[in-house]
């Protein structure tokens, strides 16, 4: 009996049954492939890295290296398992042609390898360690994905011809964050061109309690050991460096799913209510006779059950097929490691519990059928609504404004509990809308790198691993002084200091020295720099010291003890993100140089390619880059990732946005059957019924927008906030793009309003007079 | 006379094939200016049928409706709305107002259709037409506050703010006690005396006896009629006696 039940009442009501259906498969949908993705996602890091026998532990250094201290150290700490020099041999970009093209576009640092004896090793795309036989190289994926290299084309190295045997997973420097890629190349190439490149070293330890590698960090650096290249990275940072481009997508893919299942809630919420009214009546009279609720209950529950049941499984298998393009970046970066069998599971899981969430959800809602009274039911036949004509706000005293915006307008002031499902949805969408694309605007802006720590310039010149290092930067100051096209230059050089801690033990602290008020960057906490006594650090090293501001940091500068104050906390992304910035002097440049970086503004119609080429040729020590590039290439993949995901939010949105108002839009004219024919009988058109409702519409929608734009740019920043700080930036605001969030948003959303409502009331002209009035 | 509505031959069938049932079975009717005119027969013998028809509030199947020398058939739906709006008022059993309207907005609401600058005079007409039909304290109430009666009064006001040429009521009365009824009834009257025409479903003796002409329908058919002559209060008892006399011989 329960099934004929069922059946016929789903009959009754296809678009409630429909929408409902969808809602649940989109939520269920979404997050198990959330689930997969992460599932997934994290395997294939793990599995890549534990392939790779990636180091937990590494530092980079260029010039020579005394491999019989660094035995000596890794034999006296007890905590290494194993430890390798391995071989950079850092290649300018306009020495490596690939096909036609050179690397010299590129920002990064780009250098052969050979493979890594012990570990630490490159991977082909099959997850085996490629062993390249002369005459082959391998190349970073990153140049697959960006269309610079396919396999079979000819490489050229100062006129060593190799040939692009296939590609290879770096399982250090995958990301397009980490500014190295290396290639990969037999052992007799490697030493054909090695005359050409700058070696470096990567000093490399893997360790048998990886927890503690911060005790290590501290104790290489004690060491003094070599260390002139960026600071150590550490396995969790590979790992954080593999996995954020595709992490933040998930990210936003929960968001997305947890607004969805929301607003399924909604839906459900709102439908089932509005079927208990319709059946009140009937309710209590099955009540009067005897029949328990519970009964009732359970005929319900069966259907929602049943519905749940199906859009759920759909959603999983969904979620099967979508996960496919999701999965190809994943798997072209990290390759499978056997996570889909894992996937699917969580992706089932994911499925599952969102079918259970819906259940008890739709429980809850039915308690309400204890409340209802048998005699009220009978006696009035529909729940007493307490409305009173909001009394003050009438047709007679309200002038101009026509009838039928006057009765719109007083139908939302009246029912309001009525309308707040679809001012939440409403609210929710214009919330979807804007927030993937706010965080998308925020870092695809060009001052977002200030947030990084990185000083908004036109070009910056990188002067490391080379000796005198303060004189070059003078010769190229000097140069700059004299350059009409340049706005403006400051020299920034970092130094490493001793620090006495405050349990008196020692430590290094990397402090940058120069003018910090040309460039200047964004401070989550505190200011820059500006009096000698003053030292701003970044996130990590307020992190590792355990200090906030005004704390007092004791560093050994020019010989002698100097006590500085914090005065700022900045994010920073370079560099390993441990680093300081201060403006004392350091007179003869006493304190360990460690590089120097020159950001420089050029005047407005100065061609950034030409002045970057210039400078190239005339200083061909140093690292000249293009900021924009620099930026794009950087952050270019995450900004897209967002990208992609931000127009499927508008989707949703819209989709959202119709099919609710549609729903709606139904339940209100099958509620309002009677009044409709009453006001045709008052000579009312079907165009004058129509402007009602779509006044009834607009201005839910209106005040939908407003609280959903307000939703956004508070709690929608603080959720693109944790995100963004995730890759290393904090203490920012929302770059809201105006044109997109306050007019394309809401006009896109008074669209889809619009013609929802225009669908669902085209059964209004055909709505008889005489079948809802006649005696 | 001038001729308000001329019906001829009107058929209106609910269902489709094998099932269908003539609720109107080949009607001819005709309504004067200023007429007013009573419809009295059995439960289910297609009076409000009948009424709709004519009103343009439902649609025929076959035969041919004037109203005011237009023939209904060739207007579309917005041109229905425009005459219902501004010849005919319509009272029905129930009184159909707006929940969310207090009294008084509710009998204004059509009007502003089509005057919204005007809605100072539009409200003096309603508060003349309130104090004629004995309502005028009760402008400011909601829906749920006032008795049938009174709502049923209100619904005249509404169905008169426009000045229609044509009423049409179906019973009116229908939920009223007889006190009640008869007071609605001398508006009835009195409306008519202004010169506008009564259409009027009823199955009551004494309301039917206001009328100039009763009508006799059965299954959907026109069976007979009774000409009473102009209201005229003092021989009411015979009125209604021909009245009663003439339901007899049609077993109502
Ligand atoms: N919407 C409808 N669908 C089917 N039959 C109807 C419909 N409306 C009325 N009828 C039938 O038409 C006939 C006339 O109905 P109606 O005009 O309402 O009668 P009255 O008002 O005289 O009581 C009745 O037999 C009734 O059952
Ligand atoms: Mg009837």
């Amino acid at each position: 009996m329960y099934r004929k039940l069922i059946i016929n009442d789903i009959k009754k009501s296809k678009l409630i049954t429909i929408t409902i259906t969808v809602f649940i498969l989109l939520a269920s949908m979404l997050t198990s492939l959330a689930a997969i993705l992460s599932a997934s996602l994290f395997a294939s890091i793990d599995g890549m890295m534990e392939n790779a026998k990636t180091p937990h532990f590494l530092q980079m250094h260029a010039g020579e290296i005394d491999m019989r201290q660094l035995s000596n150290f890794a034999g006296e700490q007890a905590n290494i398992e194993n430890f390798q020099v391995t071989s950079f041999l850092n290649i300018e970009g306009a020495e490596i042609v690939i096909g036609e093209d050179s690397l010299a576009g590129s920002v990064q640092d780009n250098g052969l390898s050979v493979q890594s004896e012990r570990f630490d090793f490159l991977l082909g795309l099959d997850g085996n360690i490629i062993r390249p036989t002369e005459g082959e190289i391998y190349v970073p994926i990153y140049y697959r994905k960006n269309g610079q290299a396919s396999i079979g084309d000819s490489v050229a190295i100062h006129g060593v011809r190799l040939t692009v045997a296939g590609f290879l997973r770096d399982s250090q420097m995958n990301a397009s964050m980490i500014s190295s890629k290396r290639f990969l190349v037999n052992q007799a190439d490697f030493e054909q061109v090695r005359e050409f490149g700058k070696l470096e070293y990567l000093i490399e330890f893997r360790l048998t309690d990886p927890a503690a590698v911060a005790a290590l960090e501290a104790a290489y650096l004690l060491a003094e050991l070599p260390a002139n290249g960026p600071p150590a990275i550490t396995y969790s940072l590979f790992k954080m460096a593999n996995a954020i481009d595709d992490g933040i997508m998930i990210a936003v893919l929960v968001l997305v799913s947890i607004l969805v299942i929301i607003v399924s809630f909604l839906c459900i919420r709102f439908t089932l209510l509005a079927k208990i009214e319709e059946d009140y009546r009937e309710i209590g009279v099955l009540k009067a006779i005897g029949l328990k609720t519970r009964s009732l209950k359970q005929l319900y529950l069966a259907k929602y059950s049943a519905l749940a049941g199906i859009a759920c499984t759909a959603g999983f298998v969904l979620s099967l097929f979508a996960k496919e393009p999701f999965l190809t970046n994943i798997r072209l970066y990290m390759g499978e490691a056997g996570g889909s069998g894992l996937g699917i599971a969580f992706g089932m899981l994911g499925a599952l519990i969102i079918f259970f969430v819906v259940t008890l959800y739709v429980n809850g809602v039915l308690r309400r059928f204890k409340r209802i009274s048998a005699a009220e039911a009978i006696r009035f036949g529909a729940p007493r609504e307490k409305s009173k004509a909001a009394k003050g706000f009438r047709l007679s005293g309200s002038g101009m404004i026509s009838p039928n915006i006057f009765l719109g307008l007083k139908d939302v002031l009246l029912r309001k509990k009525l309308y707040v499902t679809m001012l939440l949805v409403l609210a929710i969408s214009s919330f979807l809308m804007i927030v993937p694309q706010n965080i998308y605007n925020t870092i695809s802006q060009r001052n977002f790198m200030t947030y990084m720590g990185i000083g908004e310039c036109d070009m910056r010149i990188d002067i490391q691993q080379t000796d005198n290092i303060a004189g070059k930067a003078e010769e190229i100051a000097g140069f700059m002084a004299e350059d009409s096209d340049i706005e403006e230059y400051t020299v920034l050089t970092s130094y490493m200091f001793d620090m006495r801690m405050t349990d008196g033990s020692a430590g290094k602290l990397k402090v940058e020295l120069g003018d910090h008020s040309i460039f200047p960057i964004e401070y989550s906490y505190g200011r820059a720099p500006q009096s000698e006594s003053e030292i701003a650090i970044s996130g990590f090293v307020a992190d590792d010291l355990e200090m906030g501001l005004n704390d007092t940091i004791a560093l050994i500068a020019c010989g002698q003890e100097k006590i500085l104050t914090i005065c700022g906390i900045y994010s920073d992304i370079t560099n390993g993100g441990k680093t300081a910035k201060a403006v004392f002097d350091t007179g003869d440049g006493s304190g360990s140089v460690l590089w120097s970086i020159i950001p420089v503004r050029l005047q407005s119609g100065v061609t950034i390619d030409t002045k970057v080429a210039e400078y190239k040729n005339r200083f061909s020590y140093t690292k000249v880059a293009d900021i924009d590039d620099y930026i794009n290439q950087t952050f270019g993949g995450i900004a897209d990732a967002v990208q992609k995901v931000s127009y499927a939010a508008i989707a949703a949105a819209a989709i959202l946005t119709v099919l609710v108002t549609l729903l709606f839009m139904k339940m209100l004219l099958t509620k309002d059957r009677y009044s409709i024919a009453v006001l045709k009988s008052l000579g009312f058109k079907a165009a004058d019924i129509y402007i009602q409702y779509l006044t009834r519409a607009f201005v839910v929608l209106i005040l939908g927008i407003a609280i959903g734009t307000v939703l956004a740019n508070t709690l929608g920043e603080l959720v693109g906030v944790g995100l963004i700080a995730s890759f290393g930036a904090s203490a920012f605001h929302f770059a809201i793009n105006p044109m997109f969030a306050y007019l394309f948003s809401p006009v896109f959303m008074a669209i889809c309003v619009w013609s929802a409502t225009r669908l669902s009331l085209a059964g209004i002209s055909s709505l008889k007079i005489s079948e809802y009035i006649k005696e | 006379m001038k001729k308000m509505i001329s019906g001829k031959s009107i058929v209106k069938s609910y269902g489709k094939g094998q099932e269908a049932t003539n609720a109107l079975n080949h009607v001819d009717i005709e309504i004067s200016a200023g007429e007013f005119v009573a419809v009295m027969g059995p439960s289910g013998c297609g009076k409000s049928t009948l009424l709709f028809a004519l009103s343009g509030a439902d649609t025929i199947n076959s035969g041919e409706i004037e109203l005011d020398g237009q023939d209904l058939s060739k207007l579309n739906e917005n041109e229905l709305a425009d005459i219902r709006r501004t010849k005919m008022g319509f009272v029905f059993q129930q009184p159909t107002m707006l929940k969310n309207l207090n009294i008084l907005d509710n009998i204004i609401l059509s009007s502003l259709q089509d005057n919204k600058r005007n809605a100072k005079n539009i409200t003096k007409k309603a508060k003349i037409l309130m104090k004629d039909t004995g309502i005028s304290e009760l402008e400011d109430r909601d829906i749920a506050e006032v008795s049938g009666g009174q709502l049923q009064r209100a619904g005249i006001c509404r169905a008169l703010i426009n000045e229609p040429e044509i009423l049409f009521a179906d019973e009116p009365t229908g939920a009223l006690n007889s006190k009640s009824s008869e007071e609605i009834m001398e508006i009835f009257s009195a409306v008519n005396k202004n010169g506008t025409a009564v259409m009027l479903v009823t199955h009551d003796a004494k309301v039917a006896s206001r009328a100039e002409r009763v009508l006799f329908m059965k299954d959907g058919k026109i069976e007979s009629q009774l000409s009473l002559g102009k209201f005229d209060e003092h021989n009411m008892e015979d009125r209604i006696n021909q009245v009663i006399l003439k339901m007899r011989s049609f077993d109502i």
